[in-house]
C-alpha cells in the first residue's frame, strides 16, 4: 500500500522544481482593478472601481473528497483564495480544492475579473497538467476567455490567467475545466454558477426601463414592499419568476474506479466510465442535509465493498485507517438543504455536470414549474408568450440547466424528497438510501 | 527555417480545414454553407444499395459496417465535390428533396447478410418489392425494394433499416440517414427557409449524431450474426456525422475518410443566423452543448414548434445544450454576434491610416486586414455596423485584462495567438498554426464527457466546433 504523507514544504518545493521546466518567470499574478496588492479584494486604502467591478481568485489543485459510505476519494478541484495575497497562494491554495468548486453567485451588468492560479497536483507530481474556466452558457463567448484548451490557452502550474466577463444575462450556468475535459470534470473540476437579474433592482420594467407596476423591487436589493419576494430569476416584466428562496443543486456523480484509478496512477477508463456515487452539490445522501461544511476528509477507517465485490481496506490512500488527509482542510462545503416557510416560493436553480448519463429529478408532494432553461426565461423569441412548464419531474442531461419554481402555497408543513427517479440511483455505491437525494422542508 | 516550417503548417491547415481561401471576396457574394448531400435523380429516385465495409478510426481501429451508398455515383450531389462519389458510406447519403414531390428510394442489397429495408421517419411510405420484413418490406441479397413516399412537409427527418432477426442492429451497423424536405419558395441564393417565411437562415449544418459498440462490429465482421444482443450493449465510440475528433474537422469527400464523407466543421460571421439540422440516429440519448451563444429551437421531428398554425416558431425555446433522444430531429437557429463582451473583438483600431470604405474589413488599396475607426449603424438602426456587423457600442474598446506570457499558457493546435478575431499572434515554433484566420473555435460536442472519447481515447469522440470566422472569410 502506498503511504501519502503531504507536508507543505516538500510539496511547495515540488511545485516550484517542476514549475521552472518549462514555465519560465511563472508567477501568480491577480488582475482586479483598484486592487494593489494582488489578493482580489479592496482593502483600506484601495479603491474599488464601481460597484459592478468584481474580482475573485480560484485556485485549481487537487484534494480529497470523502463519500457519504467514508470512501475517501482523490479529486482536481477549485478553491476560492480571494484575499489572499499573490505570495501566500500557492502554499494557501496546495490541497485545497473544494468539491464543488466554489459557487460564484454574480448580479447581472457586472464586470467580473476571475483569476485562476494553477497550483499543481501535488498528490500526482507526475502530472503538470494546465487548467481553464469554461463559464458554461455564457453569451457571444469569445474564444480566448472560453477555457477550451484545444482551440484556445490553458493555464501551466505556478502562474495565473485572468478571465473576463461582461456579465449581461441573467440564469443559472455551471462553471467547469475543459482540459482534459472527461478527466478533469470526473475528478471533480465543476460548479454552480449563477447570476441574478437587473429586475432584483428595478422592479418590473418595460422595454424601455420604465417601471410598469407589475412587480416591486426585490428585498434582496433593498425592496420594502410587503409583498415583494427575495429576488426574481430572470427579467420577466410580470413577477411570474419570483422567488422567496433559493437553492442550487447541481447533480453529478462519481465513478469511484476513475478516481481510484487516478490515486494509485493507473490507466483511466474512458470508455467503463460509469458513476456510481450520485450525487447532489459533491455529496450523496444523507450528507446532503447536513447544513454547512463537512468535516476535513480522513482515509476510511474499515474496509469498503466495491459494486464489483473489490475490496478498500481501510485507510485506503495513506494505509492508516482514520488518518486525515488534506492538510486538516475541509474540502466539501456546500450543503443541499432548502427550508421554506408554507406559503412561499423556492427557486431550484438545477445544472447537470454527470459525465455518462442523464438524470431524473422529482420532489414527490411539491409541484415545480420550469421557468428557464439554458440561462435563459422560458419565454418565446417575439417576448410575448411564456413558456413554462409545469411538471412533476426534471429530466436533462449533462451541461443542462433549469430554473425552476416550487410554490408551497397549500402545501402541509412537513419534510419531503428530492430526488432522482431513477431510483438505483438513491445510493452511495453499495450503500442504499443515500446518492441523489436531499430535502426541502416546508416549516 | 522556422518562418518556413511555420507557412508550411499554416498551409496544410489551411487545406485541412476546409477553409482554403484562394481569393478574399465580400461577404455578400457568398451564398452561405448549405448541407452536403444528394438529390433524387430526375427529381424522383433515389437509387440506394446496401454493403459492408471497413472505415478507419483516429485510435487505429478498422470497424466493419453496413452501409447505405449511391448507385448513381453522386450523379445528383448537392455539389461538385460530391460527384462521382459512390462508396458505401457512414452516415448514409443525407438526401435532399424538395416540399411536395413524391419521391422511390430503390434499395438494393448487394452484399449485408441480413434483409436490408428502410423506415422514413414521419412519413408514410409504400414499398414494393422484396421480401415481407418486420415492419416494411425488405431486400435479401441481390434483391430490390421500393419505398415511395410523398414529402407532403419540409423539415428535417431521419431513415433507416429496421428488419431481418435483429431489428436493433442495423442502425447500430450504419445503415442510417439524414433526409431534408426544402419548403416551397427555398433557393439556395436567394431564399434560405428551412420551413416557411419566419425561419430564415444564412447557414445550415448538419448534427447527426450517434454511437458504435465496437463489440458487435467485431461480431458482425467475424460473421458470429448470432452473437448479438441488445442486453449487454455498451457504446464507447461517438460520432458526429459518422466521424470522430479530429477527423470530424477534416473537410467533406476527403479522400482520407473514403467511406465517411461529411465532416462537422461549422462556420459563421458574427450575426449569421445558423440553422442546425440536429439528428440522433442512435440508440442513446445524447446531451449536445453548443459554446459560444444559446440557439433558439424552431421545429422537432420536422414540425415547427407553433401555435399558429405553422406561421412562426413561437413555441420554440433557447437553450445552449440540447437534449438530443434517439431517432428525433431538433432545427434550432443559432446567431453569434459579439454584443456587450465589453471590448472590441476586432482588437486596437488600426492608426495606420488603412481606408476600409465598403466596410469589409480589408483595406481598400492592399486588401490587407483594417480595423479602421468607423462603426456605422443607419439602417437597421441595431446597434451593429450595417455591413460587416461589428458591434459598435465595443468598437475601440480595449480588452480588459493582459493575457500571460507564452511561458505560463499551454497553447491549443487551434489558437491563433491573439484574442482578437482575423487577428493571429507570434506563437513558438511548433505550436498552433490550425487557425490561419484567426477565427473564433467554439466548440460543439456532447457534454456528457465520456462521449469526447474514441473506443477509451482521450481526445475523441463527438466533439465538433462552430468557427466565427471574420466578414471577409466567405463561407460556401
Amino acid at each position: 500500500m502506498k503511504i501519502f504523507k503531504i507536508k507543505l514544504l516538500p510539496a511547495a518545493l515540488l511545485l516550484a522544481l517542476s514549475g521552472g521546466v518549462g514555465t519560465v518567470n511563472a508567477a501568480v499574478f491577480v488582475q482586479c482593478p483598484g486592487d494593489d496588492n494582488g489578493n482580489a479584494i479592496w482593502d483600506e486604502g484601495e479603491v474599488q472601481p464601481a460597484a459592478n467591478t468584481k474580482c475573485m481568485h480560484l485556485i485549481a489543485g487537487d484534494s480529497f473528497a470523502v463519500m457519504s459510505d467514508d470512501n475517501p476519494l482523490y479529486i482536481f478541484g477549485y478553491g476560492d483564495q480571494t484575499g489572499t495575497l499573490a505570495s501566500e497562494v500557492i502554499k494557501e491554495g496546495i490541497l485545497d480544492a473544494e468539491w464543488p468548486g466554489p459557487t460564484v453567485e454574480l448580479e447581472q451588468n457586472d464586470e467580473f475579473y476571475l483569476s485562476l492560479t494553477n497550483v499543481g497536483t501535488v498528490i500526482r507530481p507526475d502530472l503538470f497538467d494546465p487548467h481553464t474556466i469554461h463559464f458554461h452558457g455564457f453569451p457571444n463567448a469569445s474564444a480566448v476567455f472560453d477555457g477550451v484548451p484545444e482551440v484556445s490557452i490553458s493555464i501551466n502550474m505556478g502562474a495565473t490567467l485572468t478571465y473576463y466577463y461582461n456579465v449581461v444575462e441573467p440564469g443559472t450556468y455551471i462553471y467547469h475545466c475543459h482540459v482534459e475535459a472527461t478527466e478533469h470534470m470526473e475528478m471533480g473540476m465543476l460548479a454552480n454558477l449563477y447570476v441574478h437579474p437587473l429586475q432584483d433592482v428595478t422592479g418590473c420594467v418595460d422595454a424601455l426601463g420604465v417601471p410598469n407596476g407589475n412587480c416591486s423591487v426585490a428585498t434582496r436589493k433593498g425592496g420594502t414592499d410587503p409583498g415583494a419576494p427575495t429576488g426574481y430569476t430572470y427579467n420577466d416584466g410580470d413577477g411570474t419568476t419570483a422567488w422567496d428562496v433559493e437553492q442550487p443543486l447541481q447533480v453529478s456523480a462519481f465513478d469511484s474506479e476513475f478516481h481510484d484509478a487516478s490515486l494509485f496512477v493507473q490507466p483511466l477508463p474512458f470508455a467503463a466510465l460509469k458513476g456510481d456515487y450520485p450525487q447532489i452539490n459533491g455529496r450523496g445522501y444523507p450528507d446532503t442535509i447536513n447544513p454547512g461544511i463537512m468535516p476535513p476528509p480522513a482515509d476510511n477507517w474499515a474496509s469498503i465493498v466495491g459494486a464489483d465485490g473489490e475490496i478498500h481496506p481501510a485507510g485506503k490512500v495513506t494505509g492508516n485507517p482514520g488518518e486525515t488527509l488534506n492538510n486538516d482542510t475541509p474540502t466539501q462545503l456546500l450543503d443541499s438543504n432548502a427550508t421554506v416557510t408554507a406559503g412561499q416560493t423556492l427557486l431550484l436553480r438545477l445544472s447537470n455536470v454527470g459525465l455518462d448519463r442523464f438524470y431524473t429529478l422529482t420532489a414527490p408532494g411539491l409541484t415545480m414549474k420550469i421557468v428557464g432553461t439554458g440561462a435563459r426565461h422560458m419565454r418565446n423569441a417575439a417576448g410575448d408568450k411564456n413558456l413554462y412548464r409545469e411538471v412533476a419531474s426534471v429530466n436533462f442531461g449533462g451541461g443542462e440547466t433549469h430554473d425552476v419554481l416550487v410554490d408551497t402555497t397549500g402545501v402541509a408543513p412537513g419534510t419531503y424528497f428530492l430526488h432522482a427517479t431513477e431510483l438505483h440511483q438513491m445510493s452511495n455505491l453499495t450503500q442504499l438510501d443515500g446518492g441523489m437525494m436531499t430535502e426541502i422542508v416546508v416549516q | 527555417m522556422i518562418k518556413i516550417r511555420q507557412k508550411t503548417v499554416r498551409l496544410l491547415s489551411m487545406l485541412l480545414l476546409g477553409m482554403a481561401m484562394t481569393t478574399i471576396v465580400s461577404q455578400s457574394m457568398a451564398a452561405g454553407h448549405d448541407i452536403r448531400g444528394i438529390k433524387p435523380q430526375g427529381g424522383t429516385t433515389f437509387n440506394l444499395y446496401a454493403f459492408p465495409f471497413n472505415m478507419n478510426l483516429p485510435d487505429g481501429s478498422s470497424m466493419h459496417m453496413w452501409g447505405f451508398g449511391d448507385m448513381n455515383g453522386g450523379a445528383n450531389a448537392s455539389h461538385p465535390e460530391g460527384n462521382g462519389y459512390s462508396l458505401p458510406q457512414y452516415p448514409a447519403p443525407t438526401l435532399i428533396v424538395d416540399e411536395g414531390d413524391t419521391i422511390t428510394i430503390n434499395v438494393t442489397n448487394f452484399g449485408v447478410p441480413e434483409p436490408v429495408s428502410m423506415v422514413i421517419a414521419g412519413h408514410k411510405a409504400n414499398a414494393v418489392g422484396g421480401t415481407p420484413g418486420l415492419v416494411t418490406r425488405q431486400a435479401g441479397l441481390n434483391e430490390t425494394v421500393a419505398y415511395t413516399f410523398t414529402a407532403n412537409q419540409p423539415g428535417t427527418y431521419l431513415y433507416h433499416s429496421m428488419g431481418g432477426i435483429n431489428p436493433g442492429l442495423h442502425s447500430e451497423m450504419g445503415l442510417v440517414g439524414a433526409l431534408i424536405v426544402r419548403p416551397t419558395g427555398f433557393d439556395s441564393a436567394g431564399n434560405r427557409i428551412a420551413y416557411g417565411a419566419t425561419t430564415e437562415y444564412e447557414q445550415e449544418f448538419l448534427y447527426l449524431l450517434s454511437e458504435m459498440d465496437p463489440d458487435i462490429h467485431v461480431q458482425m465482421e467475424r460473421g458470429h450474426y448470432s452473437h448479438f444482443t441488445n442486453s449487454d450493449r455498451h457504446a464507447a465510440i461517438w460520432f458526429v456525422n459518422g466521424r470522430v475528433f479530429p477527423d470530424l474537422f477534416q473537410g467533406d469527400y476527403n479522400p482520407l475518410f473514403p467511406h465517411q464523407p461529411y465532416q462537422s466543421l461549422s462556420l459563421s460571421h458574427a450575426g449569421d443566423r445558423v440553422l442546425v439540422r440536429a439528428v440522433n440516429t442512435g440508440h442513446d440519448s445524447h446531451p449536445f452543448h453548443f459554446h459560444g451563444e444559446n440557439l433558439r429551437f424552431i421545429a422537432r421531428d420536422g414540425r415547427l414548434l407553433s401555435s399558429d398554425g405553422g406561421v412562426t416558431p413561437d413555441l420554440g425555446r433557447s437553450d445552449n445544450t440540447l437534449n438530443s433522444a434517439p431517432k428525433q430531429t431538433v432545427d434550432m437557429i443559432w446567431t453569434w454576434t459579439g454584443k456587450d463582451l465589453n471590448w472590441d473583438i476586432y482588437g486596437p483600431v488600426a492608426t495606420n491610416g488603412c481606408t476600409d470604405s465598403d466596410h469589409n474589413m480589408l483595406d481598400d488599396a492592399t486588401g490587407a486586414a483594417c480595423h479602421d475607426n468607423i462603426c456605422i449603424d443607419v439602417n437597421p438602426v441595431d446597434g451593429f455596423d450595417d455591413v460587416n456587423h461589428e458591434y459598435c457600442a465595443d468598437h475601440g474598446k480595449a480588452i480588459p485584462v493582459s493575457l500571460p506570457g507564452v511561458q505560463d499558457l499551454t497553447l491549443g493546435g487551434w489558437w491563433s495567438g491573439s484574442p482578437f478575431l482575423g487577428d493571429t499572434g507570434d506563437l513558438p515554433p511548433g505550436e498552433g498554426g490550425l487557425n490561419p484566420f484567426g477565427g473564433y473555435f467554439l466548440v460543439w460536442h456532447s457534454h456528457a464527457e465520456k462521449e469526447l472519447t474514441t473506443w477509451d481515447i482521450f481526445p475523441g469522440g463527438s466533439l465538433s466546433t462552430m468557427v466565427v470566422v471574420p466578414p471577409y472569410v466567405p463561407i460556401q
